[in-house]
């Protein structure tokens, strides 16, 4: 039989996983609306994000019950205090898709200046670090976790070659400075998306092994 | 810090039962050691060890050694009384004196052969004051010990203990039977006493403990699990059996 404390912690996993999977399905929707410049959907993204809004809140007091009421220890008391922060880092990452939705209206439909491939490889990179992060909540495997660190290096260097790339064409052309800087927020966004992705795995391995590895350097884990 | 206490492999029976199997353990002078475990895990047994109040139980035996200062308190010409007069005990139930609350502090310094009014008086004024007991009792003096309420009955037996200035006080359980504020208060109590005295306090309440400690013990069946600094006890123990207890999934 479960437990109350169990099936309290049981509630926040369900909930965390659900935001997860909007998040997720927010970022990928984002990129599908920049590539097909499908204005109704870039709405629907921004509106939607309401959702993710709620649950974070209801994932932060369901939390802040769990400390008061059932005042866990070890493994469930880093549960709770990784729970709070991932709850903020995933709904940042539903702030984020919307900003990709944002500059899909600004671009308004107009066509692409270049054919989108590595902003699309950004985005299948945040989404792997999430569900790799969230696979290792579930499982409590820690080199999963791990194995998220250095796909943010990879994100950083995509988005380094964006910047390069869009550069290029704004000095060959002021006619495309309007939709090289959206491109440049969008790449920017998806950057920021991947630290929050990597936060939750480092979250994730202080849950599962009650290690700090913040602000450390990965190849030294 | 310096060892206060050092427990050598110690096991202890009552009859052919073995209570506990084999602890060794050290406990740092000016600390706070929790001992943490489910109900007849051989903490409070352990913790008797440590002044020989098992001594006065019988067919009980006791192996390994315990030493305090790096003197064996189980060698055959230790003192037994200074010992006691060394490690002062609180217990689960307050248990003053049926005499005045002066009196009670003032027995253990005269039977120490404490003479001198004066210093008398100073004494029980400052062991009051030390446990915060002053204000509330200081125009009560001479009234009986038992018409205090059990929280300040608890602090009378703590400022009893220490007026004969032990070094090393054991605590069972002293607040379980206490109101939230008197536990408060015991809790508010050890942080302040541990400046000047080594305690080891045995406790169900594993918040308490997490609240009180600096060192944390966990026993189980007679066996000491795990002993390590409160805060990684109680955020990320070694051993899977603390981590399950702690948790409360058994226990």
């Amino acid at each position: 039989m479960q437990t109350h404390l169990e099936m309290d912690i049981e509630n926040i996993k369900i909930k965390m996983f659900a935001m997860a999977d909007l998040a997720i399905e927010a970022i990928k929707l984002s990129i599908d609306s920049l590539k097909k410049g499908d204005l109704e959907l870039a709405k629907e993204i921004i509106k939607n994000d309401s959702k993710m809004d709620r649950l974070e809140i209801e994932i932060d007091d369901e939390c802040i019950k769990l400390l008061v009421t059932r005042q866990p220890a070890a493994s469930d008391l880093r549960f709770a205090l990784a729970m709070l922060k991932i709850n903020t880092d995933i709904e940042r990452i539903g702030d984020l898709a919307t900003n990709v939705a944002r500059e899909t209206l600004k671009i308004n439909g107009a066509p692409l200046i270049k054919p989108l491939i590595d902003i699309p490889r950004m985005a299948e990179i945040v989404v792997k670090m999430i569900q790799s992060g969230f696979e290792a909540i579930s499982e409590k495997d820690v080199n999963k976790a791990r194995s998220v660190l250095p796909m943010d290096d990879e994100i950083d260097e995509l988005n380094m070659q964006i910047y390069r790339e869009l550069f290029t064409y704004m000095s060959e052309s002021s006619k495309n400075i309007s939709q090289s800087l959206s491109l440049i927020m969008v790449s920017r966004a998806l950057e920021r998306a991947g630290d929050h992705a990597k936060n939750i795995a480092e979250r994730a391995i202080y849950y599962i092994m009650g290690d700090d590895i913040r602000h450390q350097n990965p190849k030294g884990i | 810090m310096k060892d206060k206490i050092i427990a050598e492999d110690v096991s202890f029976y009552y009859g052919s039962n073995q209570a506990i199997r084999n602890i060794s353990l050290k406990v740092k002078k000016n600390s706070v050691m929790a001992l943490i475990g489910p109900s007849g895990c051989g903490k409070s047994t352990f913790l008797r060890c440590i002044n020989r109040m098992n001594d006065i139980i019988p067919e009980t035996k006791i192996t390994g050694d315990i030493k305090i200062d790096d003197v064996s308190i189980y060698g055959s010409k230790y003192n037994v009384t200074a010992l006691r007069r060394k490690v002062g005990m609180v217990f689960q139930k307050s248990n003053p004196f049926p005499k005045s609350i002066f009196e009670n502090i003032a027995y253990g310094l005269k039977i120490n052969g404490v003479k001198d009014k004066y210093e008398i008086e100073y004494i029980v004024e400052k062991s009051l004051k030390d446990t915060a007991l002053w204000d509330e009792v200081k125009d009560r003096l001479h009234k009986s010990a038992l018409g205090l309420s059990g929280g300040q009955q608890q602090r009378l037996c703590i400022a009893r203990t220490i007026a004969i200035q032990p070094e090393v006080i054991l605590m069972d359980e002293p607040a379980s039977a206490l109101d939230p504020i008197s536990t408060q208060k015991i809790e508010e109590l050890i942080q302040v006493l541990k400046k000047d005295y080594t305690i080891i306090i045995v406790t169900h309440n594993m918040q308490q403990a997490a609240r009180v400690s600096d060192y944390t013990a966990f026993f189980y069946m007679g066996e000491l699990i795990e002993v390590d600094k409160t805060e990684k006890i109680f955020t990320r123990p070694s051993k899977e059996m603390t981590e399950n207890y702690i948790t409360g999934k058994f226990g």
